[in-house]
């Protein structure tokens, strides 16, 4: 509370002076918040009256409440010079000491923005923004006293909230007088600075004016905002916020935005104008300027990027180095039939992407720089039964059809009938043998893809009766009373959201709607445990490519990481304002990636938690993620029926996309990263030429330092195909070990 | 939606606000739904108001009732999700903590036993006459980690030896609680097989499913199931902080 006191003090003597504008550098700066509250809006904000005590009511009343606020804090000569100063009369308003103290201590957001040293903002914001101790004593001191809080913040360094639609119109005419090139950026200002003048107005409970704002000006901002807009058209009392974390979240955080230097100049220089300090106000308090030197962006480049709830990423989120390589396999030792040439070392680095025929390659010893050291994390060591599914891998892998624009893959789809609407999630085990659909009435079903049944593991007392050292006892310890080609497990709360198989294919996991993932076992089909930890939804859940790890994704805006043998989450990724909806791991299990209604896509370290990259440009939620076989590229898709390609190394969008009509649900890169498939709400799937995409970026173009993308607008050269089904939206791609690519869908019509 | 039939004034509404929210396409019978659920959320709410304001000894119901009740069914049923510093902090405090090294070879990598849901939910009571081999056969399944005879990475269940068994069905076993009369038919595969799978009610009056319940319930029978065997070691009492879940 130190800077708390502070700053009043300085407020009583220093009224007239302005507050000084931040320095450059970063844009913005949080300890700028230290500033008197009073000081430029008191004197540009009304009808011009300073320290005269006889002003207008307003002005009196705001007396009271820096008196009171002086007084809270035991500032008593303040208080005595105050009061003879402004010539306030003796009597003094009570004050509940205890609730602001405690709700303004407790109250400093984790991002810490407002924390600073604003008093006033901390009251008036506090309510909502810090659940712990003293929602009620605050609201209590409201109820007591309205005018000190609602002057209070009305004294905030925004200015006061009836006069944004003036600030706002003027702002507005600013920037469209600027020249054409700044424009552009400027006018990312506009989405940021209404939503928050909005929920500033929605929150000092002046219902009608923000009603008249949002109606003046809703109509000018980018039309991908179009989903937000509508969610705040909804919100239009101060209650209604209680409930909406993601609001609350943007509310606290800080809109980032990329300008370049002489913009950023330009617009400046005119906010700190006498008139126009307000602005200049709210967007140091709610944006993060990003500053960049260098020519300033086109509207293309600006739209490609933008569109996430949270602005675009600031150039240090993605600077973390990224040990995007693969893990080196481990020696195996083949069986001499056809593999004469397979010697023991038998290591998959690929450094570039040179097309590769087997795992074969180098036989080099020396670690790639850009892969993850193979103690990083632990994991799981190899059992026997993992080192023959590697070796069927390996032996799968040479008769491997090799795909490319003149070779396409044969598509084979399982189109799931009589689901009504209910299936929700699907999944194939790596080798394409088992299939499992998650339902909307709560079932999972396994299906058996080969000839070969599923069965279930004898009860206790007949594995007695078995005799143990036979050869084929794997196939005795099987019921083969209990075959069937499927199989159905029962035991979640709600529909079932999320599906994945073990590596192994022990295991399957399911997550649901009813807040818990369970992990069944495939051996007797059964639940084993049910993990609860999200209490929420969980939207989406994935095994690591090494099994004993996998990650969940739900409702709470988290992301958490467990083992298999620990009943609580071992890691807990926090980050996103919105729902995370779609959780993948890296093909080295080191890493991995999570989509989310915020419109972000983050890229978190499993080994610390820390998020290592922020991929923004997706302008509605995304539903699939795939990570290229080699590991160095990430592609997602959303809502915005774009399919977007990352480069994870540097931190930068590299391509995109165009072709489908409808909401994208499943992504999938061949097995050598050559080609990519998507699968989407419209009925299709569509083939990429995914060498081609990324074989045209030199890294050297690259001006990282902006991040510039130019974007070219290939997508019909890349598209190589496009297959429809009939009424059937797929929901699930699987490329088998030879690369035939299942489709998987549930029959719509 | 047939042209001489009215849409009732609810349904009217319910429609707007639908259209309000940029909601185009959506089955007729959403509406329905949608209708029930305000009815439902509406009438609850008043209810409660108006028992606030007899408590409050108030002779009619005023906006500060209604406001009471509102606040209280959204702590209750209409919760939202953790705010974000404080996901902040508690993924700052677990992420400290280094990943747990993996031990090699231990079977099937699962938690301990009581969180997860491998354990019976029943228990035999025993029919006097018949202590014979036959019940001895219907083993009580349950998966305790380093006794599985199975070869490590197939997880199963039937673990313990009859002999354990027997020991545990000998003397008779005291229910208290809940009754489960089972009686044992004539043993068959099918039947001990079937014991293991939940789902089917091949014993009779075994009502519970328990992979839909809590685990706190197979917590309970298990107490009384093993409250003479040796091995009930895991699970001596019911644990009410097991969950400390986020």
């Amino acid at each position: 509370m130190a800077a708390v006191q502070g700053g009043p003090v300085d407020a009583v003597e220093e009224k007239d002076i302005k507050s000084e504008p931040s320095n450059d550098g970063c844009g913005n700066n949080s300890a700028n918040d230290g500033r008197p509250p009073s000081t430029s809006p008191g004197s540009s904000a009304s009808a011009g009256s300073n320290t005269s005590a006889a002003g207008p009511p307003e002005d009196q009343q705001t007396l009271l409440a820096v008196l009171q606020f002086l007084k809270k804090n035991k500032l008593t000569e303040s208080v005595d010079i105050l009061r003879r100063e402004a010539g306030l009369p003796e009597d003094s308003l009570d004050l509940k000491v205890g609730g602001d103290s405690g709700a303004g201590s407790g109250g400093a957001p984790g991002d810490g923005n407002t924390g600073g040293g604003d008093a006033s903002s901390l009251l008036s914001r506090v309510t909502t923004a810090s659940s712990a101790a003293a929602p009620a004593p605050t609201k209590v001191v409201a109820e007591d006293q309205p005018d000190v809080n609602v002057v209070l913040s009305a004294y905030s360094q925004q200015g006061d909230p009836k006069l944004y639609p003036v600030y706002y119109s003027g702002l507005k005419r600013f920037i469209e007088s600027v020249l054409d090139c700044h424009r552009a950026e400027l006018s990312q200002v506009f989405y940021p600075l209404f939503v928050h003048m909005y929920l500033e107005l929605v929150y000092n409970n002046l219902e009608s004016e923000a009603k008249a704002f949002f109606d003046k000006f809703s109509g000018d901002q980018e039309c991908y905002y179009a989903d937000d807009l509508r969610v705040l058209s909804s919100l239009s009392k101060r209650e209604h916020m209680r409930g909406n974390e993601t609001l609350l979240d943007f509310r606290t955080s800080k809109f980032v935005l990329r300008i370049s230097r002489d913009s950023y100049q330009l617009l400046k220089r005119h906010l700190q104008e006498r008139q126009n300090n307000q602005i200049w106000n709210i967007i140091q308090e709610h944006l993060y300027i990003d500053i960049f030197d260098g020519m300033p962006r086109s509207k293309s480049q600006i739209d490609a990027m933008s569109g996430s709830l949270a602005g675009e990423g600031k150039r240090e989120a993605n600077k973390a180095k990224v040990y995007y390589g693969l893990l080196k396999e481990p020696e195996i030792e083949l069986p001499l039939d056809d593999e004469d040439e397979e010697a023991e070392n038998e290591e998959g680095k690929p450094k570039k992407k040179k097309p590769k025929k087997d795992n074969m390659g180098s036989k080099s010893k020396k670690q790639d720089p850009n892969a993850p050291a193979q103690t990083r994390i632990p994991l799981p060591e190899l059992k026997d039964s993992d080192k023959l599914d590697k070796i069927m891998y390996m032996k799968e892998a040479t008769k491997r059809i090799r795909l490319g624009p003149d070779n396409l893959p044969s598509i084979c789809f399982y189109s799931f009938l009589n689901a009504y609407q209910g299936l929700t999630a699907v999944d194939f085990t790596d080798d394409s043998s088992l299939i499992a659909g998650g339902y909307a009435d709560s079932t999972v079903r396994v299906w058996s893809v080969t000839p070969k049944k599923l069965r279930r593991v004898k009860s206790a007392a007949d594995l007695n009766l078995i005799d143990k050292e036979s050869d084929d006892v794997l196939e005795r310890i099987m019921d083969e009373k209990t075959s069937s080609e499927s199989k159905i497990l029962y035991g979640h709360g709600g529909p079932v959201y999320g599906i994945s198989f073990s590596p192994d294919r022990n295991y399957l996991l399911s997550s649901s709607e009813d807040g818990t993932v369970r992990l069944w076992s495939l051996q007797t089909f059964t639940c084993l445990v049910g993990y609860k930890g999200h209490n929420y939804p969980v939207w989406d859940t994935h095994f690591s490519p090494h099994g004993y790890y996998f990650v969940s994704g739900g409702h709470d805006r988290v992301a958490r990481l467990w083992a298999t043998d620990h009943y609580q989450p071992l890691r807990i990724f926090s980050g996103h304002l919105a729902d995370v909806t779609c959780t993948r791991f890296h093909p080295n299990s080191n890493y991995l990636a999570t989509g989310s209604s915020d419109r972000t896509i983050r890229l978190w370290d499993v080994l610390n938690g820390n998020c290592v990259r922020i991929f923004t440009g997706h302008k509605g939620p995304i539903h699939a993620l795939a990570f290229s076989p080699n590991g160095k590229f990430l592609a997602s898709g959303a809502t915005d029926s774009r399919v977007l390609l990352w480069d994870i190394g540097h931190g930068l969008m590299i391509g995109e996309l165009k072709g489908h009509t409808d909401s994208i649900y499943s992504l999938r890169f061949s097995r050598d990263g050559e080609i990519l498939a998507s699968g989407s709400m419209d009925n299709t799937v569509r083939l990429w030429n995914a060498t081609k995409a990324f074989d045209d970026l030199e890294t050297d173009d690259f001006t990282a330092a902006t991040g510039h993308v130019h974007l070219q607008d290939n997508s019909q050269e890349l598209l190589l195909g496009t297959y429809l089904s009939k009424s059937t939206p797929v929901i699930h791609l699987h490329f088998t070990r030879r690369n035939l690519l299942l489709a998987a869908g549930a029959y719509n019509p | 939606m047939s042209a001489p039939k009215t849409i009732p004034k609810d349904a009217q509404v319910m429609i707007q606000i639908l259209k309000d929210m940029g909601i185009t396409e959506y089955e007729p019978r959403v509406i329905n739904q949608m209708l029930e659920f305000t009815y439902r959320y509406v009438t609850s709410i008043i209810e409660d108001a108006k028992i606030y304001a007899t408590h409050a000894k108030k002779s009619s119901v005023d906006a500060d009732d209604i406001k009471l009740a509102i606040q209280c069914r959204m702590d209750q049923s209409f919760t939202s999700p953790p705010p974000r510093d404080f996901l902040l902090e508690v993924a700052r405090q677990k992420n400290l903590t280094p990943l747990p090294l993996i031990k090699p070879y231990t079977g099937p990598r699962l938690p301990p036993d009581r969180y997860c849901l491998t354990a019976p939910n029943y228990r035999l009571k025993t029919v006097q006459k018949k202590v014979s081999s036959s019940v001895g056969r219907i083993s009580v399944p349950r998966l305790s980690v380093g006794t599985v005879s199975s070869r490590p990475g197939t997880p199963t269940l039937g673990a313990p030896s009859v002999h354990s068994v027997s020991t545990k069905v000998g003397p008779p076993v005291s229910l208290t609680g809940q009754r489960f009369t089972v009686q044992i038919p004539p043993p068959s595969q099918t039947a001990a097989s079937k014991t293991m799978t939940p789902s089917t009610p091949a014993v009779s009056n075994v009502l519970i499913n328990p992979s839909l319940i809590g685990s706190k319930n197979i917590l309970i029978t298990t107490n009384m199931v093993t409250q003479n065997s040796s091995d009930s070691l895991k699970r001596k009492h019911e644990d009410e902080d097991d969950y400390d879940a986020l």
